[in-house]
């Protein structure tokens, strides 16, 4: 009966329309649709990762190894299970026209390559027909490799001691995306064509990869789980079109999911607009309240008849909010489509609508509930005197609030999957909150001593502007609140992305080497360094034996199972062997075998990683090198620095332990910058096999991406700090009466209408300086917590974007402020005066 | 003398104000029988309205006892309150205080729909048909004169039929037509539905209609007798 009589109640007022709910629509809908359209660009990209498995794996499995081709029992198995099968390899190398070198991700293909997709040129030609070897190999390289060598197609370059023609550019591979991260461009060449180059030698970095064209009733996981327990301890490693590329995949995720969270920040943003706008709403409806209650309604058929109309305009406010953010992917698709590296296929996706339906519902009712809780609490007697009295809400309702908070809360980590993460959202926003409720406080305790101090005798804007900062149903809380949220999110972003960049641009290249050379030979090895020391310009030289080695076992258990899945034991990792401890090397425990030693054979371990794995002195670790198993004993712990780009190996052994591996040198040079060109071509010139990586080409890539990553970031930000802005129009809004009633009065008593501006405009600004600082602080230790756990990097105050927070801060208030503040200044006092008796 | 609908003994109001606490009303101590007219009148701040408040339940006493109806008004919590008017009191105010976004008709059922009455909108209608007001049924309180509102306020206290009507100087905001008007209406009220009237009153010649006048003077009673 009463649900039913609220119900009829509420359609009564809600027949007067939406008027007041402007901010409160808004708000919502605008959290709402950032998140959804997140969520839809996330599972369209999923979609066409998991659709395009085949085409981007570029087989329904793929089979690697790395360092060496798969031997003769290993292509029969292989034979046995496919219907077709595609050898290829992939290594970096050197790409010569003239004098001009530069570094390319060369992929050398058979005949059956590509076994799913097409390769896409530009123009007319196949694949097969741009291979095929004319007077020379045939060769196809991305645009922009051709351009960084002046090439042209039909004209020449070299791999190695090979000469290639060019016969078209390459536009698109359809395997592209599942390699990950690549630091060079794109050649494809016959295998064939690469047999006189000099490359692919023993010792040369590459890796082989068998793509399979399997039955279509082929299991798998079955076939996954025999082909590893036949050869994974021979460096095998298996990957199939069900996950075709679990690095892009895991990258989509984790920045979907980051991107949600902000998006949550900006909920949280229109929270606080949501909170302040069923508050203003319930405070105009005192009257209807009181007499309600002067009628016989009871506090519980009040809240219920609230709640409604708040239910009411939530779902509204949803409708509009998932309409936009699951049309505009649609809309925007073909766009979304070329500007992502991944296959995307973009359309409507149920998940991400209930995810963003569940965040909009869970956060309006979260910061409803308080003002609903309060307006249950008036008394019949508010007809005469007060209204919605400050103070907590009675117990149930702070549980109903707590209950929800943790729902919305639990429902981020579980959505998330980034538990820490997603706490350490909910945290800062917490913490901001809090920060902003205080300094909010603060500001209008501030206001209140200094309106009546002596400094602002005689300065009436000031008087006034402080007076209304902290004076009663002062916007001041609502206004810092939300701005300040706004703008702590957008600072922290500001933060983490110029430390990065300071990271990236600062530090690195001061410490990074210049080129990293690969592939030296043994043979070769005296020549290049005789070459370096004698060139004056080269400060630094560093070179060790490299070969490649996977972790099989830790004292003869799985190495996966017993390292729990670390990185060291998921892949290849480099292995040296040194007969001395190498220079600058420093010992944690332990101690480096003899210098003649050739007992059984022994490891050096690098010590974080050691730690993290759990393995202590004495441990049993098998390495597979090139398709040997090596048991050797951990002897020792050592400091291994990968943060400055040098030279940093897990795992070193005993020159005895890997005696007769095939093998080759990988070397940093550090040298002035000017003479970096001049090195780079003596080298490659003297060794054209070795190749060279360019330390600040690689930067330059990794800056990229960041760059990318960054603008989605930021973007999402924006959402959160337009959200405070529509906070920000609505309180400006929402005051214009109260102000309007003051430029009267002023006007009555004789302020100019310049005067009466300049107190506004100083109070708005005032209020946005104090959001803009705490953003501030609230944006650097945020900062800083995520340079300093996530990272584990430094942190320094970036004061720039710092300044721009804080001006942007005084900009907002300033902008939304005035608009609302001109239209009191042109009416007749007599004209308000009047209408408010 | 019939059986007191209230009894006020020594009750007091003190209201915190910014500048510390106000005395509004002190050692109050008063009988209403049953069905008498009764005027409060008084100078402004004098306490009258408050001292209504405290009858309808709509203010808590800071001290002293309210029984209505042979019910303990101050061991009453708001709900409990609530729950005592419905059906019960019934309440005029200057300002009509009628819901905006509820149309004439609507503002007279809901006493009667929160009574859980199935008839709420017959009964309602007629009451409005019994202030005169059959054709404005579907008009907002915005769409109608002072004196219709005030109208629509007297047909929605009196749709309960209540036991004890409360007029807080119902015709304050209107002229001396529609005031007189209002009170006729409101004392046919009172008679139709036998129910026992306190009145605040500024207009000596509405309160010469009362049985009985008590008169406030700083939150206290300084006087009362027969009109």
């Amino acid at each position: 009966m009463t649900l039913s009589l609220a119900w009829a109640l509420a359609r009564r007022e809600l027949r007067g329309g939406l008027k007041g709910f402007g901010v409160f629509l808004a708000c919502l809908a605008l959290g709402v649709a950032a998140i959804a359209a997140v969520g839809m660009v996330r599972s369209a990209i999923e979609r066409g990762l998991t659709d395009q498995g085949a085409v981007l794996l570029g087989g329904d499995a793929q089979i690697e190894f790395t360092y060496r081709f798969a031997n003769d029992e290993e292509r029969a198995w292989m034979a046995d299970k496919a219907q077709a099968m595609s050898e290829l390899v992939d290594f970096r190398s050197m790409a010569v026209v003239g004098e001009d070198r530069v570094l390319a991700q060369v992929k050398a293909v058979d005949g059956a390559y590509p076994l799913y997709g097409t390769v896409q040129l530009d123009s007319r030609i196949t694949l097969a027909e741009a291979l095929a070897p004319g007077d020379l190999p045939g060769g196809v390289m991305e645009k922009v490799l051709a351009d960084q060598l002046g090439l042209a197609v039909g004209e020449r370059f070299k791999l190695g001691l090979q000469e290639f023609r060019l016969n078209a550019v390459l536009e698109r591979e359809p395997d592209g995306t599942s390699g990950g991260f690549a630091l060079a461009p794109r050649v494809i060449v016959l295998r064939e064509g690469l047999a006189r180059s000099g490359l692919l030698v023993a010792g040369t970095l590459f890796d082989s990869a068998y793509r399979l064209r399997l039955p279509e009733n082929a299991d798998l996981a079955a076939l996954q789980a025999e082909a590893e327990a036949k050869f994974r301890d021979q460096g095998l490693r298996w990957t199939d079109k069900r996950r075709a590329a679990p690095g892009a995949e895991r990258f989509v995720d984790r920045i979907g999911a980051f991107l949600v969270l902000v998006g949550l920040a900006g909920l949280a943003v229109g929270g606080v607009g949501v909170a302040s706008a069923v508050r203003a709403y319930l405070e105009g409806k005192v009257g209807t309240i009181a007499t309600l209650r002067t009628l016989g309604a009871e506090s519980g058929l009040i809240f219920r008849l609230y709640l409604l109309q708040i239910a009411v305009l939530t779902a509204l406010a949803l409708t509009l909010g998932l309409a936009l953010g699951a049309a505009l992917p649609v809309a925007l698709g073909p766009w979304i489509e070329t500007q992502l590296p991944f296959p995307a296929e973009v359309g409507f996706y149920p998940r991400p609508v209930v995810e963003a339906l569940f965040y909009g519902v869970t956060s309006a009712f979260l910061f409803a509930l308080w003002p609903l809780a309060k307006a249950a609490e008036v008394r019949a007697a508010a007809l005469y005197r007060g209204g919605i009295g400050a103070g907590w809400p009675k117990g149930w309702y702070l549980v109903a609030i707590a209950a929800l908070a943790a729902l919305l809360i639990g429902g981020a980590v579980w959505l998330s999957g980034m538990a820490e993460l997603a706490l350490s959202v909910a945290g800062g926003v917490a913490g901001a909150l809090l920060a902003l409720a205080l300094a909010a406080m603060g500001l209008m305790a501030l206001a209140r001593r200094l309106g009546r101090s002596r400094f602002v005798r005689g300065r009436v804007a000031w008087r006034l502007a402080l007076a209304a900062i902290g004076g009663p149903r002062a916007e001041t809380m609502q206004v810092v609140l939300a701005l300040g949220l706004g703008l702590s999110v957008l600072a922290a972003v500001g933060q983490i992305d110029a430390n990065l960049r300071a990271a990236i641009a600062r530090d690195l290249p001061t410490r990074a080497p210049s080129f990293f050379f690969v592939d030296i030979q043994p043979d070769q090895i005296d020549g290049f360094r005789q070459m370096l020391t004698d060139n004056p310009s080269v400060s630094r030289m560093e070179s060790a034996p490299q070969l490649r080695g996977l972790i099989t076992r830790i004292n003869g258990r799985d190495a996966r199972e017993a390292a729990n899945n670390h990185w060291v034991v998921m892949g290849d990792r480099g292995v040296t062997y040194s007969a001395d401890l190498p220079q600058g090397a420093k010992l944690t425990a332990g101690e480096w075998w003899p210098e003649d030693y050739t007992g059984p054979p022994q490891i050096s371990f690098s010590a974080e990683e050691a730690e993290e794995i759990g393995l202590k002195l004495g441990d049993r670790i098998t390495v597979n090198i090139l398709g040997r198993e090596i048991e050797a004993k951990v002897t020792s712990f050592r400091v291994v620095d990968f943060s400055n780009a040098g030279m940093g190996f897990v795992m070193a052994m005993d020159p005895a332990a890997v005696q007769g591996a095939p093998h080759s040198y990988i070397a940093t040079v550090y040298a002035d910058e000017a003479a970096e060109a001049g090195i780079l071509r003596q080298l490659t010139k003297a060794y054209p096999n070795i190749t060279a990586i360019g330390m600040k080409a690689a930067i330059g890539r990794v800056t990229e991406t960041l760059t990318a990553i960054a603008q989605a970031v930021t973007i999402a930000a924006l959402v959160t700090l337009i959200t405070g802005f529509v906070v920000l129009i609505g309180a400006a809004a929402a005051g214009e009466r109260q102000r309007r009633y003051e430029a009267a009065v002023l006007k009555v008593i004789g302020a100019s209408r310049a005067r009466i501006l300049a107190s506004f405009a100083l109070r708005a600004a005032l209020t946005g300086a104090a959001a803009g600082l705490v953003a501030i602080v609230t944006g650097a230790v945020s900062g800083w917590a995520v340079m300093r756990f996530v990272m584990e990097s430094d942190y320094t105050f970036e004061p720039g974007s710092a300044l721009m927070i804080v001006v942007g801060g005084v900009l907002a208030t300033l902008i939304s402020g005035l608009v609302f503040m001109l239209r009191p200044l042109g009416l007749r006092p007599a004209q308000v005066l009047r209408s408010q008796e | 003398m019939s059986e007191p609908v209230l009894k006020l003994k020594d009750v007091g109001l003190t209201l915190q104000g910014n500048a510390g606490p106000v005395d509004i009303l002190r050692d109050i101590s008063l009988l209403v029988p049953k069905g008498e007219t009764l005027g409060l009148v008084g100078p402004s701040g004098s306490g009258k309205s408050s001292l209504l408040m405290l009858m309808g339940g709509l203010e808590r006493a800071t001290c002293g006892q309210i029984s209505a109806f042979g019910q303990d008004l101050t061991a009453l919590n708001e709900d409990g309150l609530a729950r005592f008017r419905r059906g019960r009191v019934g309440v005029v105010f200057q300002s009509f205080h009628l819901i905006p976004t509820m149309t004439a008709l609507e503002n007279v059922a809901v006493p009667l729909e929160l009574q859980g009455l199935p008839d709420a909108f017959d009964r309602a209608r007629d009451e409005l048909h019994a202030v005169g007001l059959s054709a404005r049924g579907d008009h907002y309180p915005a769409q109608l004169s002072g004196g219709e509102q005030q109208r629509v306020a007297l047909a929605r206290a009196a749709a309960p039929r209540p036991a004890l009507l409360l007029a807080d100087e119902p015709t304050g905001n209107l002229d001396s037509h529609n005031g007189a008007a209002i009170m006729d209406l409101l004392f046919a009220l009172r008679d139709r539905h036998g129910s026992t009237l306190v009145m605040v009153t500024h207009a000596p010649e509405l309160a010469a209609r009362c049985d009985r006048i008590v008169r406030l003077a700083d939150g206290q009673i300084a006087g009362e007798g027969a009109a």
